[in-house]
């Protein structure tokens, strides 16, 4: 059952992941730089918890804040470049970060051991789950409590002016402009609110995997956190959810025992994937069939 | 002072490769305004065909190997244009992004599995040849592949500028609506572009196994980032500018590693990508309408 455990805290985390690339997608931009603001927000949370010994929701917070602040500070250059050369300055954004890790010593000495990041070799001890006892169970709940609170809040966000205000930017930035919508508020807001997600899926990360390096948050992983919305389809935040259960559960897991040949379905997959469905496996089409399908007959127009 | 001129030619050297990568990117963005993000992959898995001849032929010369790999990189080119691009809808972006990166995951894969993930060792030219001013060198096999890439970037130059192909190819990229109009086939062109980038890449691959020696498939991330940066340096959409900037970004990652080490190296040609994003958005060479 541990194992089933475990895979739930890793879909947990990886839709935290999409979610972060989510919003900012919604506005537009796609922003390679999530990995890096979850590198931060890992190593923020760690270093919080490990060497300053507090407790593992203010790391948390605190994670969020680092992660948010970073992002806004990238969001406001990241508005002078647009469309494909915006992926190109956060991929280099993120790999900034992870190089900064690769280069980042902060050794504290607790109890006659070394602790702390230290270079290449990375952040080992994150103990703080098992030094307090908590079991599997109680790591994944943990986790899925976050995620259920931020998918509301992205839920209610997208039936509120706000989501609205940020469909219209990531569709036609001119008309957006020209009912008054202030373009540098909404981006810079959306890639904060993005920061912030991904500090809070790093902090995370970092205690349930007890040890992280800076290969942990490589280009593949930001692909990943763009991977899931496009993949899942932007109309909703169940498509990214659904779209990281396919790929965490049912490629990687379920296609276990397809051995070596697993990671070459992965790219081919994808790519069949963009071919079929452009627009993301839950489309806006997809889900006015699935509301048809439960909603009945109410609404025929 | 000769350090830092000595690593300034063999980085300017070697960028000349970079430069082959910044112009597969950016070719590709100027005619049909996508990233093919699996450009320095498809470079690589050129490469790596190359190396199939000594599989058939046990004592090829190392000429045949990047001739093969040249063209290997053109069929892949072909092969990611047919996948990625000939049947989304070009209305897509995010979609053809998507699928440029699953190819790029795919290439490293099929990479990967045929050699274990083993680095593959690389024939090269005049390693033997070193010319000697003093006490500043110039490496043989180094100056083998500037040449080669300058005669690429000179060929694909002759072909974009003196041949109706070149002239379809620019046509479509600064109004593909009329272009369709004068009966230019889009699809034709864009398939012929990514040929042809395909074939560049392939010999930058080459290239690039030739001056290191081996090829590996890490190689394909580092490289892609690179060319990115070169891409975007150079200026979106200009190929004058993506030959600069691969010079210059070679030259300036040496004078770095120079002087602040190889684990550092990276994060100051990352620095000079964001002075150039923050002071000169549009490349050194920008091309109008070209930040889309």
């Amino acid at each position: 059952m541990d194992f089933y455990f475990g895979l739930a805290q890793i879909i947990g985390v990886h839709t935290l992941l999409g979610l972060s690339a989510y919003i900012v997608l919604l506005t537009g931009q796609v922003s390679l730089a999530q990995a890096g603001f979850f590198a931060i927000g890992a190593y923020a949370a760690g270093m919080l918890t490990v060497l300053a010994g507090w407790h593992i929701v203010p790391a948390l917070g605190a994670g969020m804040v680092i992660g948010s602040a970073t992002a806004c500070a990238v969001g406001f250059p990241a508005l002078r470049v647009k469309g494909l050369m915006l992926v190109i300055a956060t991929l280099a954004f993120g790999e900034g970060i992870r190089l900064f890790f690769f280069n980042f010593d902060y050794q504290v000495a607790k109890g006659g051991v070394q602790l702390g990041p230290l270079g290449g070799e990375g952040f080992r001890q994150i103990r703080f789950f098992p030094e307090n006892g908590w079991s599997t169970l109680e790591v994944m709940l943990f986790i899925w409590i976050f995620v259920v609170l931020v998918m509301l809040l992205l839920w209610w966000f997208d039936r509120s002016r706000y989501g609205a205000v940020l469909r219209a930017v990531g569709e036609d930035e001119l008309a957006a402009q020209s009912v008054g919508i202030n373009l540098t508020a909404v981006k810079v807001s959306a890639m904060t609110v993005g920061g912030a997600i991904a500090g809070l899926g790093g902090g995370l990360y970092a205690h349930y995997t007890t040890h992280i390096e800076h290969a942990s948050f490589n280009i593949l992983v930001a692909t990943f956190a763009i991977a899931y919305p496009i993949v899942g389809g932007l109309a909703s935040v169940l498509g990214t959810l659904f779209a990281v259960i396919f790929v965490q559960g049912v490629l990687i897991e379920g296609l276990r025992f397809l051995g070596d040949w697993r990671n070459l379905l992965f790219g081919a997959l994808i790519v069949l994937a963009m071919n079929l469905r452009p627009r993301g496996i839950l489309d806006a089409q997809a889900i006015v069939w699935f509301k048809r399908l439960f909603g009945g007959g109410k609404r025929n127009a | 002072m000769l350090d830092f001129l000595q690593a300034v030619s063999d980085g300017v050297l070697f960028g000349a490769t970079y430069a082959l990568i910044g112009i597969g990117f950016t070719l590709v963005f100027g005619v049909m305004h996508k990233i093919n993000m699996s450009y320095a992959a498809a470079s690589v898995g050129g490469a790596y065909c190359g190396l199939l001849i000594l599989h058939v032929f046990a004592g090829a010369p190392p000429w045949a190997v990047f001739l093969l790999a040249f063209a290997a990189g053109g069929v892949i080119g072909w092969l990611v244009y047919l996948t990625c691009f000939h049947f989304i809808p070009l209305a897509n972006p995010l979609a053809t992004l998507m699928s440029t990166v699953g190819m790029l995951l795919l290439i490293d894969e099929i990479v990967v599995h045929t050699t274990a993930g083993m680095p593959q060792n690389y024939p090269a030219l005049f390693d033997d040849v070193m010319l000697r001013f003093g006490d500043f060198s110039m490496r043989g096999d180094l100056m083998l592949v500037f040449g080669v890439s300058v005669l690429g970037m000179i060929a694909l130059l002759l072909l974009l500028y003196r041949t109706g192909l070149g002239l379809a190819t620019r046509a479509v990229s600064q109004q593909p609506v009329a272009a369709q109009l004068c009966g230019i086939q889009l699809a034709r062109v864009n398939a012929l572009t990514f040929v042809i980038t395909g074939l560049l890449g392939g010999l930058a691959g080459a290239m690039i196994g030739a001056s290191v020696g081996a090829l590996s498939p890490l190689l394909t991330t580092p490289l892609t980032v690179k060319g990115l940066i070169v891409t975007v340096v150079g200026g979106l959409g200009s190929i004058p500018g993506a030959i600069v900037a691969g010079l210059l970004v070679g030259g300036f990652e040496n004078v770095f590693q120079l002087y602040r080490g190889v684990t550092e190296r990276d994060l100051y040609v990352m620095l000079l990508l964001f002075v150039f994003l923050v002071f000169r958005p549009g490349g050194l060479f920008a091309v109008k309408g070209a930040g889309r």
